[in-house]
């Protein structure tokens, strides 16, 4: 269980985040999304008791993280830019992450190099960056921790990999409780995995939820007329956004499917179809109702 | 198994709940049956186990399946009342699309013509109650 409370953090005279607010429940896969420079990484470090925070609170098991040996032991943190020890080889950096958490696993060490297929002895340095962040998901998993977070976990990996790195956690999840904080821009690669998301901009947490309730909560209506489009129409409609495409009218409704689809209805459009919104649309709305939308830009 | 869209845009619980009450209803699941457990489907199908745990907890108060503590999920005998509810999203679903179907100019004969056409196939309809 992952407590946040209203964290701040500012470098120098530049505040990163802003009040941050939220929780994550233990055995939960939790995708933290958000734009360019959101402070994704800063809020996964002070999480993970890299960085410490300026104001607000941070709990994991209700115990606060910097400094906290017994706590970090079950954390493992995951950078988007990995570091491993200059002419270390697998087998040392295992070594030394052997020492460090307690309860690191050899024997799924040792069954994850079939999963890998990676030469235990070579030096880290010399691998591409894939395997690089192979190694480092192998570390992670061998070094069994309750708590892992992930900072653009899947760059760089090739599906094959993807799929295996995936499966490898969602194994975990189910069988040890394992919570996950993920975070990434690539909607797509999180969607199939997360139960919960949070969207950070500009350093506050603009929307939290389930991903299913989330899901079906927003719909994409496309309606036409063949007469005028009626004024009512938009009434007693939470809308949040609308655009004409010719004749046809896209909109993006919020609530009940089975009420969006009553309101429409009664107006007697000559087409209609209404469909769930894919992640990726959905946080495109979202950011485009807090004025970070997509412009059409000519050159 | 089976296999799910990701990609779609149906949330994932939900395609898993409707595959697996299609698979019961069609008794390829058969009564008392074990459902794979959350850890292996979560596996076998690279998702969340947590969604795997909510299309079964949705599945249960659907009346679908059972589950017992400790031993897992089962595919539950009392279909009779699941019919009834099932019957209830039929009908609905029928007035939906005949509404639809009336708006796009189908008149109520050819309607007629259709259900007589259906329950010829069936085998006289004698047998739906």
């Amino acid at each position: 269980m992952i407590n946040v409370k209203n964290v701040s953090k500012r470098f120098e005279n530049q505040s990163v985040l802003k009040e941050v607010h939220f929780s994550i429940d233990k055995g939960s896969i939790y995708g933290l999304l958000g734009s360019n420079g959101a402070g994704k990484t800063t809020l996964l470090k002070i999480i993970s008791g890299i960085l410490t925070q300026d104001k607000g609170h941070v709990f994991i098991d209700d115990s606060p993280v910097f400094e906290q040996i017994q706590i970090k032991d079950k954390v493992v943190f995951l950078p988007d830019t990995l570091y491993f020890f200059p002419q270390y080889t697998i087998r040392q950096m295992a070594e030394f992450y052997r020492n460090i958490y307690t309860q690191w696993n050899e024997e799924r060490f040792q069954r994850l190099s079939d999963v890998f297929e990676i030469d235990i002895d070579k030096k880290i340095h010399k691998l591409s960056k894939g395997m690089q962040r192979q190694v480092a998901f192998w570390l992670a998993m061998s070094a069994m921790p309750e708590i892992l977070v992930l900072d653009e976990p899947l760059d760089g990996l090739d599906p094959v990999m993807r799929k295996k790195v995936k499966n490898l956690l969602v194994q975990d999840v189910a069988e040890r409780e394992m919570t996950v904080l993920i975070s990434s821009h690539n909607l797509r690669e999180v969607e199939d995995i997360c139960d919960h998301i949070g969207i950070l901009h500009k350093g506050s947490i603009i929307l939290e939820k389930d991903l299913d309730d989330l899901k079906s909560d927003v719909h994409k209506v496309q309606v036409a007329f063949k007469k005028n489009v009626p004024n009512k129409l938009f009434d007693n409609v939470d809308l949040l956004f609308k655009e004409e495409r010719g004749s046809v009218l896209l909109c993006i409704v919020r609530g009940n499917q089975a009420d969006v689809m009553m309101h429409f209805k009664t107006f007697e459009p000559d087409i209609f179809d209404i469909l769930p919104l894919t992640l990726e649309e959905i946080f495109i709305y979202e950011m485009g109702g807090v004025g970070y939308a997509i412009k059409n830009i000519l050159v | 198994m089976f296999d799910l869209d990701v990609r779609s845009r149906k949330p994932i619980y939900e395609q898993l709940v409707d595959k697996l009450k299609e698979l019961i209803m069609n008794d390829v699941l058969k009564v008392d049956e074990q459902l794979p457990s959350v850890r292996t489907l979560a596996q076998q199908l690279t998702i969340n186990p947590n969604t795997i745990q909510k299309a079964y907890r949705e599945l249960e108060t659907q009346g679908y399946i059972y589950s017992i503590k400790g031993k897992g999920s089962f595919v539950n005998a009392t279909v009779k009342s699941v019919n009834t509810e099932k019957l209830e999203k039929v009908k609905k679903e029928l007035i939906r699309l005949l509404t639809e179907a009336m708006y796009l100019g189908v008149t109520s004969n050819e309607l007629e013509t259709i259900i007589s056409d259906i329950e010829s196939s069936l085998g006289g309809g004698s047998s739906i109650d």
